[in-house]
């Protein structure tokens, strides 16, 4: 059943030497960086109480868990109740994709078939998959551990560093074995996906339900489960112990399935589609559209969802503040708003510009990986016109321009609009302003598309340039030019400064030159 | 004791039907050549003789051991080259080869030799990317790790597609060498002049069933070719 297990084992750490590697230094440094950043975010007693008021409230206890150790606040425990959970989803879903990628992604290819006519196990794929992944996550948390307790950070502890780092190098773990369970019983690698990320959900808003109404429901979900080590306050352990054990037995029944059952097939077959294609699919719009539907949904949810959740703070906005002065300058900005509120609204809609802009792009880009993938060729032998594809993307990141915006109005609108502390009119001049940027944005992909292919990611680089303006621009003085690169900046910051149409216009006259030149340098340019 | 043996091989999908009741026997030393048209239940057959499948009823024996139970042992005294190769981007086809070969395990001195050999004769380079890899070149990587091996069965499905003429030619020395040094090849083919070439017995498969066996002299007596005979096999409805 385990037969060539170490060769097995040999070939998944030479598969994983880059993204392994990558994830694991991603993670542990980042855990280590943020956790140094707190003592400065976090100067006083009163910063803190404040801070920690904030995360009590139910909507943040929601999204982020409970608040522990309220009697002993320290910078270190302020973090962990802020910070562990997003750790603990980055490492579920490397895991997820970790399993899948050795499992039913093989499988689906016909790759695992070559390797199931070489003299291994049934279950040697399976059990070096999950072991690969034990192992990765014990490195995580081992290298996260080591990190954190060397650098000598305010409130950080030798204890509580182990139960952080390992709470999320085990939650992973179960997800992993989750994982190995849902490859055996889906036949298709997005079918896994959607199950563990599914499971996923369901085990957030368990937490979730059971963190706000302070039951034991949460133990029964694994991230509430390890949400429980309480870091840097209790330093519980046996948390993480039943992780592991959850996670050995999962495995344990993926791996019995896994011995009896076919290569290829799964317990729960797959769906059959339809045998004819729409009236709408069998335009280049219609595919386009197929294409990206899914992740298009997916984003539009989140939007509401993040207007959602943003909007649920802004009652706490002014204990939050309170003897915090980086956080005040940033709500604050450059003109100096009237209300904490409206300095909030300001920052917010460009904070969800940004991120607007990351499903649009791509929308677009999506052509170039079908270039790159080949299936362009058979589009292009067929009588459309060469930049009709194209120009299809680009229609619907044009459509997701307008409707990202509106979407986190909606949702943000939902969370505050019986406060009456910013009405809806005001909301939405703030966010839609937003428009001609995020048009931008799909023109400069669009651009890139048309003439250099090859530096598709270049988007990216605008992308990371203007969410460091954002950022840090408000910190550190910027020479306005510099800052005015990013199409955001030039982008009146509603309430806080006075809407003025002539740059909306300008970058909308940009926008539509970028199109026009891309579509142009497409029709001209070799396919990849 | 013939190396392939399959004895009424039953194989269900749910409700589906893939064989039902494949009869297939193939000698020591024989070219076995398996047709049939897509979706007959070829590579479904296959599958089952490599464990990667369960049978549902019958008897499915290599070397006179059952397949699914005994298949690591098994699979250390074959080669399966696929007709569709998929490979991982970020591994060389060298490293491939490497990989295939030593998780295999036999390790006997000359296979590297061989390994340098049968790159040469099929003008693969084994220091790309599998990403950067044709269909062609993909296949060869699976052919050269399986020729390398010095095993006494072959399983052959679909090998030449995505191969140039030059190659295919390639191919079929091989074939003829490999056989020479008496060992076992069960080929599964469309290419009806490379089947003629190499074959020395076809089974013919239909709706999961072999519908005719003989030895190519048998069908040769006929007066007929093996295209004549395959086409006539299917144009005869029931």
């Amino acid at each position: 059943m385990f037969a060539n297990f170490p060769g097995f084992l040999r070939f998944l750490v030479r598969r994983e030497r880059m993204t392994s590697v990558i994830w694991l230094a991603a993670m542990s440094i980042s855990a280590v960086v943020i956790a140094s950043l707190f003592p400065g975010i976090l100067p006083t007693e009163e910063a803190m109480q404040g801070m920690a008021l904030t995360l009590n409230s139910p909507a943040m206890v929601a999204m982020m868990g409970p608040v522990y150790g309220l009697d002993a606040l320290n910078p270190a425990i302020v973090m962990a109740e802020e910070c562990l959970i997003w750790f603990g989803i980055a490492s579920i879903i490397m895991n997820v994709f970790f399993i899948n990628r050795h499992t039913r992604v093989d499988e689906e290819l016909g790759r695992d078939e070559m390797l199931a006519a070489l003299p291994t196990g049934r279950m040697t794929g399976a059990t070096a998959a999950i072991t690969g992944a034990l192992a990765l996550n014990i490195a995580i948390s081992l290298l996260t551990f080591l990190l954190l307790s060397i650098f000598g950070i305010e409130g950080v502890t030798l204890s509580g560093s182990f139960v952080y780092a390992f709470s999320i190098g085990m939650t992973g773990f179960v997800f992993a074995a989750a994982t190995l369970l849902f490859a055996q019983l889906f036949s298709t690698a997005r079918g896994v996906t959607g199950a563990a990320f599914a499971f996923m959900g369901l085990s957030y808003i368990i937490r979730a339900y059971g963190d706000m109404s302070n039951s034991s429901v949460s133990l029964i979900s694994p991230m509430g489960l390890g949400l429980k080590v309480e870091a840097f306050y209790s330093d519980r352990v046996w948390p993480i112990i039943i992780l592991f054990i959850e996670g050995l037995v999962i495995s344990a029944i993926a791996l019995a399935i896994c011995s009896v059952r076919d290569v290829g097939a799964g317990i729960i077959p797959a769906g059959k589609g339809k045998s004819h294609a729409s009236r709408f699919l069998k335009s280049p719009l219609g595919l386009a559209w197929r294409l990206t539907r899914g992740g298009t949904i997916g984003w539009a949810i989140g939007m509401v969802a993040i207007g959602l959740s943003y909007g649920s703070v802004i009652g706490e906005l002014e204990t939050f503040v309170q003897g915090n002065d980086t956080i005040r300058m940033m709500l604050e900005g450059r003109g100096g708003a009237s209300s904490l509120a409206e300095g909030y609204l300001a920052m917010l809609a460009a904070i969800m510009s940004l991120i607007a802009a990351i499903p649009l792009v791509l929308t677009v880009n999506r052509l170039h990986g079908e270039e790159k993938r080949g299936r362009m060729e058979q589009i292009s032998a067929l009588s459309i016109p060469r930049d009709r594809l194209l120009v299809a993307f680009t229609i619907l990141a044009v459509i997701q321009a307008f409707a990202m915006p509106v979407l986190y109005v909606l949702g943000l609108y939902a969370a505050v609009g019986n406060t009456g502390i910013l009405p809806f009119g005001m909301i939405m001049q703030a966010s839609l302003a937003y428009i001609p940027a995020l048009l931008l944005m799909v023109g400069l992909a669009v651009v890139l598309s048309g003439y250099a292919p090859k530096f598709i990611s270049l988007i990216w680089a605008v992308f990371a340039f203007s969410f460091f303006t954002f950022y840090f621009g408000r910190l550190t003085e910027l020479p306005e030019w510099v800052s005015h690169i990013s199409p955001f900046d030039n982008i009146p910051q509603i309430p806080v400064e006075e809407f003025s149409a002539v740059p909306l216009v300008i970058l909308c006259v940009i926008a539509a030159a970028t199109f026009v030149a891309g579509f142009a340098g497409y029709k001209k340019r070799d396919l990849l | 004791m013939p190396v392939i043996q399959t004895i009424q091989l039953t194989k269900n999908f749910g409700k589906a039907t893939a064989l039902a009741g494949v009869d297939l026997s193939v000698k020591e030393g024989e070219v076995h050549a398996f047709l049939g048209p897509n979706g007959a239940g070829k590579s479904t057959t296959i599958r089952c003789l490599l464990g990667i499948l369960r049978a549902t009823s019958g008897t499915v024996q290599i070397f006179g051991q059952d397949a699914w139970k005994n298949s690591v042992e098994l699979h250390k005294r074959l080669a399966y080259v696929p007709g569709d190769v998929n490979l991982w981007d970020n591994l060389t086809g060298g490293e491939v080869i490497d990989l295939f070969m030593s998780m295999r395990g036999k390790g006997n001195s000359d296979e590297a030799a061989r390994r340098e050999k049968f790159l040469q004769r099929f003008e693969l380079d084994p220091a790309k990317k599998c990403r950067t890899y044709s269909k062609g070149n993909r296949q060869k990587v699976a052919l050269v790790a399986a020729f390398a091996s010095d095993v006494e069965l072959y399983i052959l499905d679909e090998p030449t597609s995505g191969l140039d003429p030059l190659l295919e030619k390639v191919f079929t020395d091989c074939v003829l060498e490999i056989k020479k040094a008496g060992k076992t090849v069960l080929l599964s083919s469309h290419i009806m002049s490379e089947v003629e070439k190499l074959a020395d017995r076809v089974s013919i498969i239909k709706e999961g069933k072999v519908v005719l066996n003989g030895t190519m002299s048998e069908i040769s007596a006929r007066g007929k070719t093996l295209e004549e005979l395959f086409l006539s096999e299917y144009e005869r409805r029931a």
